[in-house]
């Protein structure tokens, strides 16, 4: 199964849909369109539309 | 009338802890008071796309006027507070305006470090902390053909590259045997020197800037080995202190910065600090610590918010957090390196990546990783549980 992975552009900070970010009340396995849009980057405190998918098969 | 939350300082810590505090339902006023004359802007920008000239501070913002608007939140910009009465739960301004708090944050950050080098001030020689010290940078930088850097840490390593693609020669003067020498060890600072190296910056190690010649304007740096080198732009970039002097003068428990506790509360039970002027006792290194970053003021501002609301949200274990941009390059770093007892450093073979991952009795403690930020990923979860991270 893939697991998206985004990647901030602007710090590298990485978010895996398969994990989530349950310290932020965001639930593994939610879909990055799910994640709400004004979740901002926790390492430079970017917006969503600032991140861009890398794509991982695992 | 309820009293507002007074928040000082006007840039990342502040601008979190403000909508933090709205999106948990704090219905009072929020005033946001800052000394400088700019809406809230990204700093870490300024050595990077601001030098470089791919964006403009209209772009940095770190809202826009409309969303304080909206969420209610009043910014008073260009006004200095010379004061805080813990007592009678005031905060004094600049032209002597008194306002009262119900509860205050500071958010006060930092300033650079300062050296004189010339008996009378000269032209061309800059600082970089604020979008008013970029635009003077900016300014030279159209003339500018030699510029001196001293001090190899990330803002200057961050300028050098910028100045470098905009056509200037750069020197860097670095006092220690290694750039970085503050914050990373030997395998990163020799990589970071090669790749300024290659881009035909030049690095002077264990080379100490003694005085500044020039007559209205800078022309060289001689150094104390007696060596001279041409400069028509300076930049002094030897760190930053923590702007402490109102918690000082109001009594607060101040120790390399203004101490919290986990939650991000002062001394004083009303009073909270997240940011560059804070230092606290962290969970997983056992030790106070100050953190000069953008995710540690973030993170800092999410507790001082909640504990604003009555709530508890323990910072303290989170693993600090950093990156770099030079070139092509994106550098993050994790932990705190310090008492590590093993170095492993890997070196893939395609070009660009490299990684450096520092234990202590068998457990990653910090890494600092070139162009591979999952790696960057696992790391930091390592870190957390205190894993040994093989991969
Ligand atoms: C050029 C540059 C590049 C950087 N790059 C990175 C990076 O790549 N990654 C990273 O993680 N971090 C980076 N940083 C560090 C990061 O910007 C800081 O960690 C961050 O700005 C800290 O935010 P803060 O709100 O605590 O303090 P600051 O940003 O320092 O803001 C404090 C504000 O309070 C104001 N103030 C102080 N005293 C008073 C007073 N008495 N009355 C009114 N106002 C007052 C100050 O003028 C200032 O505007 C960089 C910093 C600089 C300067």
């Amino acid at each position: 199964m893939s697991n998206n992975v985004w990647q901030c552009i602007t710090c590298g900070f990485i978010y895996s849909e398969n994990e989530g970010l349950p310290e932020e009340g965001i639930p593994s396995g939610t879909k990055w369109l799910d994640v709400p849009d004004d979740w901002c980057c926790p390492d430079c405190g970017m917006d969503k539309s600032d991140f861009e998918m890398l794509l991982i098969n695992e | 009338m309820s009293l507002p939350c007074i928040i000082i300082g006007a840039s990342h810590a502040a601008v979190q802890l403000s909508f933090n505090l709205r999106q948990q339902g704090w219905q009072h006023d929020i005033i946001i008071i800052g000394n400088e004359s700019h809406m809230p802007y990204q700093k870490p920008p300024l050595s990077k796309s601001i030098m470089s000239q791919q964006k403009s501070l209209e772009e940095i913002l770190l809202k826009k006027d409309e969303f304080y608007q909206d969420a209610n939140i009043r910014l008073m910009l260009n006004t200095n507070v010379t004061e805080i009465d813990r007592s009678t739960k005031t905060i004094k301004l600049a032209n002597g305006e008194v306002l009262a708090y119900s509860k205050l944050a500071l958010c006060t950050g930092a300033i650079a470090n300062k050296i004189s080098l010339s008996d009378k001030p000269l032209l061309g020689v800059h600082y970089l902390r604020t979008a008013e010290d970029a635009a003077k940078i900016q300014n030279q930088l159209t003339h500018a053909k030699n510029a001196v850097i001293i001090g190899g840490g990330f803002i200057g390593l961050e300028l050098a590259a910028a100045f470098n693609q905009r056509g200037v020669h750069v020197t860097i003067l670095e006092a220690q045997e290694n750039i970085l020498q503050r914050v990373v060890t030997s395998e990163v600072a020799q990589f970071i020197s090669s790749l300024h190296q290659q881009h035909g910056v030049e690095i002077k190690n264990c080379c100490i800037a003694k005085r500044l010649t020039g007559d209205s304007y800078v022309s060289a740096v001689v150094c104390e080995s007696g060596e001279s080198i041409p400069a028509d732009l300076i930049i002094i970039g030897i760190g930053i202190t923590p702007v402490t002097t109102l918690a000082t003068k109001a009594n607060l428990d101040v120790d390399n910065g203004i101490l919290i506790n986990q939650f991000a509360v002062t001394s004083d039970p009303n009073i909270v600090a997240a940011g560059d002027c804070c230092s606290y006792f962290h969970s997983i290194y056992q030790r106070n610590v100050r953190v000069e970053s953008i995710q540690n003021a973030l993170d800092q501002a999410k507790s001082a918010a909640a504990s604003i609301m009555g709530k508890e949200i323990d910072f303290s274990h989170n693993i600090p957090r950093f990156w770099s941009d030079q070139y092509d390059i994106k550098l993050q770093m994790c932990g705190l390196i310090d008492g590590y007892d093993n170095v492993e450093v890997i070196n893939p073979q395609d070009y660009g990546q490299l990684s450096v991952l520092y234990r202590k009795d068998n457990k990653l403690i910090a890494a600092v990783i070139i162009n591979n930020p999952l790696m960057m990923k696992q790391a930091i979860s390592a870190i957390a549980n205190q894993e040994a991270f093989i991969h």
